[in-house]
């Protein structure tokens, strides 16, 4: 009875051996969080869709500002950089939207903040992320990782005969001189994808210690610098050059980082 | 006494053994659900080597769950169209129609429904301007396109999910609940295992006693790798490549740039009028011919190449085989010829295989 006994406090101890126990913590800060802000703007205004915006001789009114933020990273002061796994992310501000020709309703939506989680404790100095998918999630619409969807018309009926998603979209109307257009620009396919790196203003410190903050501007205007969008009011595929600027506007000029906590 | 106290080691034994093992499942991650199985396709003599594709690895399971995705209606908006009411296994998975208005919406389609065979070859890009990159993104055209089956994609998820077999078959391939990302995979391993290699053509090739061609077929076919196979390349027939052939000198821009060929998804102006290489395997059997079906029979295709063909910039300079100048000369003799050895091309074993065809009939 007594090796009875013996073999089941061995069992009972073999058996707490094998379950799995927290690591002790010898550092008091463990992983952070973070929350990145694109505040979309149109010049010195905050944006807002169904409003009137003055650029130059024209009058713009939005109904919709999409577009895609990948690959994030943060950068840290010793030049180290963590990659947010599967970053994702669809930004936006938009009007309730009819989705594959009216197939189903995507709802009135405005999102402008990404929480990242499990971020390395450290000190951080410089953000990097990139407008659009990349090629191997661009290329097939099957692999699906963060928000990447087919239910939220980031790809449309057109697009889906040439294999991208839509990076960016912009649309609303354009007045000049009485005449009333409609807007709608859009970038995407491989070429496009753009890749953006801002240092902060000042290095960010995240840890469990508290909930760090960056805030960005985002640019719709700055989005249309140098496109005359009432002799080009529709940008997409089949304007490749025009379309390519307005790839190059995100990348260069759109984002700025306003300030940090 | 001895007895009871050798059953009782034995019982504290197998209590340990259980405790061990009991404790070992919750720790070690193994996968609990059945087993996939993984299959490679064989590989026709003379075919081209096929290259792996690890984001969509093909399992005898996901194969079969493609095909009953192919054949059932439920795909469609309606509940009234499948993949296969435009494929038709008989007619080498086209449609016998130069442009079919079977859609949602009633609207006559500006292209011919491609046949689908080889396919596992075709990573060239797909569609008749090559636009789509993959089988598995090409599929969200016409499922969600309005003038094909206008499935709301998450309607399509919420409706098999209510089907025990799918919930099961898609968590057992995928080790997900339905998605229409899924969907899309699965249709792609099925129509990856659409293969024809089998007709008399090719057990000539293979030497098979039944694989004899005539003096008039062996004729056809010189003549055919003489004129033909600059596109029409390797035993796939195809070069999976982009030719303009000359049916249109002008190439409108209307309907989203649908006539414009592949130029309307690269913008390369030297792009513009070309248009996918179709095999010519099963040729007699997908009639009416090109992007839009306008030649109703094999005779009107050769009329073309033999004294039809528009000069444009962009013609493809091996069309250009008439002592320089454009066209293809054939005599009546060699017309014969040509159509008795495409004839040889018609893989019967194919279009009537119980493999691929109807799992619902």
């Amino acid at each position: 009875m007594r090796k009875l006994l013996s073999i089941i406090g061995l069992s009972a101890l073999l058996c707490s051996a094998c379950s799995k126990e927290d690591d002790q913590i010898i550092n008091l800060e463990t992983e952070g969080k973070a929350t990145i802000t694109f505040d979309a703007a149109f010049g010195s205004q905050d944006f807002a869709i169904n409003k009137d915006f003055t650029s130059g001789t024209k009058t713009l009114n939005f109904s919709k500002f999409r577009y895609w933020v990948s690959n994030v990273a943060l950068v840290n002061s010793k030049g180290e950089e963590y990659k947010v796994p599967s970053s994702y992310f669809l930004l936006e501000e938009t009007g309730a939207l009819a989705i594959q020709d009216g197939a189903f309703t995507y709802p009135a939506t405005k999102r402008e903040s990404i929480e990242l989680k499990n971020i390395p404790a450290g000190d951080y100095k410089s953000i990097k992320f990139s407008i659009g998918v990349d090629s191997k999630f661009n290329d097939n619409l099957s692999l699906q990782t963060g928000e990447l969807s087919q239910l939220n018309g980031m790809t449309n009926i057109s697009w889906m005969w040439m294999t991208s998603y839509i990076f960016t979209s912009v649309a609303g109307k354009v007045t000049e001189s009485g005449l009333a257009k409609n807007l709608l620009v859009e970038t995407g396919v491989n070429a496009n994808y753009k890749s953006i790196a801002l240092d902060l203003p000042a290095i960010v410190h995240i840890s469990s210690a508290k909930d760090s903050k960056i805030m960005l501007k985002a640019d719709v205007e700055k989005s249309l610098d140098g496109i005359d969008v009432v002799t080009n009011p529709i940008v997409g595929a089949s304007k490749p050059t025009v379309m390519s600027a307005v790839a190059v506007n995100y990348s260069t000029k759109v984002f700025s980082v306003t300030s940090v906590n | 006494m001895c007895n009871k106290y050798a059953f009782s080691r034995i019982s504290a034994i197998l209590l340990l053994v259980l405790i061990i093992s009991a404790c070992k499942k919750a720790t070690v991650l193994e996968p609990l659900s059945p087993v996939l199985h993984a299959i490679q396709l064989e590989v026709p003599v003379g075919f081209p080597v096929l290259v792996d594709n690890p984001d969509n690895p093909l399992t005898v399971e996901g194969i079969e769950l493609g095909r009953k995705l192919f054949y059932d209606v439920r795909l469609s908006r309606s509940n009234k169209i499948s993949c296969a009411s435009c494929h038709h296994q008989n007619l080498a998975f086209t449609d016998g129609t130069a442009l079919n208005h079977v859609g949602e919406t009633g609207t006559t389609l500006s292209r011919h429904a491609p046949a689908l065979f080889n396919l596992a070859w075709a990573t060239n890009g797909l569609f008749w301007d090559g636009g789509s990159k993959n089988l598995e993104s090409q599929a969200f055209g016409p499922l969600t396109s309005a003038d094909e089956m206008h499935q709301n994609l998450s309607e399509l998820e919420t409706e098999l999910k209510q089907e025990s077999d799918y919930a099961r078959q898609f968590k057992l391939v995928f080790n997900e609940e339905v998605r229409s990302a899924n969907v899309v995979k699965a249709l792609a391993q099925f129509q990856r295992t659409l293969i024809s290699a089998g007709s008399r053509y090719d057990r000539y090739k293979r030497n098979e006693s039944d694989g004899s061609l005539t003096e008039l077929e062996l004729s056809g076919m010189a003549l055919v790798n003489s004129k033909c196979r600059s596109c029409h390349s390797t035993e796939l027939f195809t070069d999976n490549s982009y030719h303009n052939n000359g049916i249109d000198a002008r190439f409108s821009d209307e309907k989203e740039g649908i006539y414009e060929g592949r130029f309307r998804v690269s913008f390369d102006p030297a792009d513009m009028g070309k248009f996918k290489t179709p095999s010519l395997r099963n040729l007699l059997l997908t009639a009416p011919y090109m992007h839009d079906g306008r030649f109703k029979t094999i005779d009107e295709v050769l009329d073309h190449y033999a004294f039809g063909i528009k000069n444009s910039p962009n013609t493809d300079p091996l069309l250009f085989q008439n002592l320089g100048s454009v066209g293809i000369p054939m005599t009546a003799l060699e017309r014969k010829a040509i159509v008795a050895f495409l004839n040889t091309l018609t893989d019967n074993d194919f279009t009537s295989n119980k493999k691929i065809s109807n799992p619902f009939n």
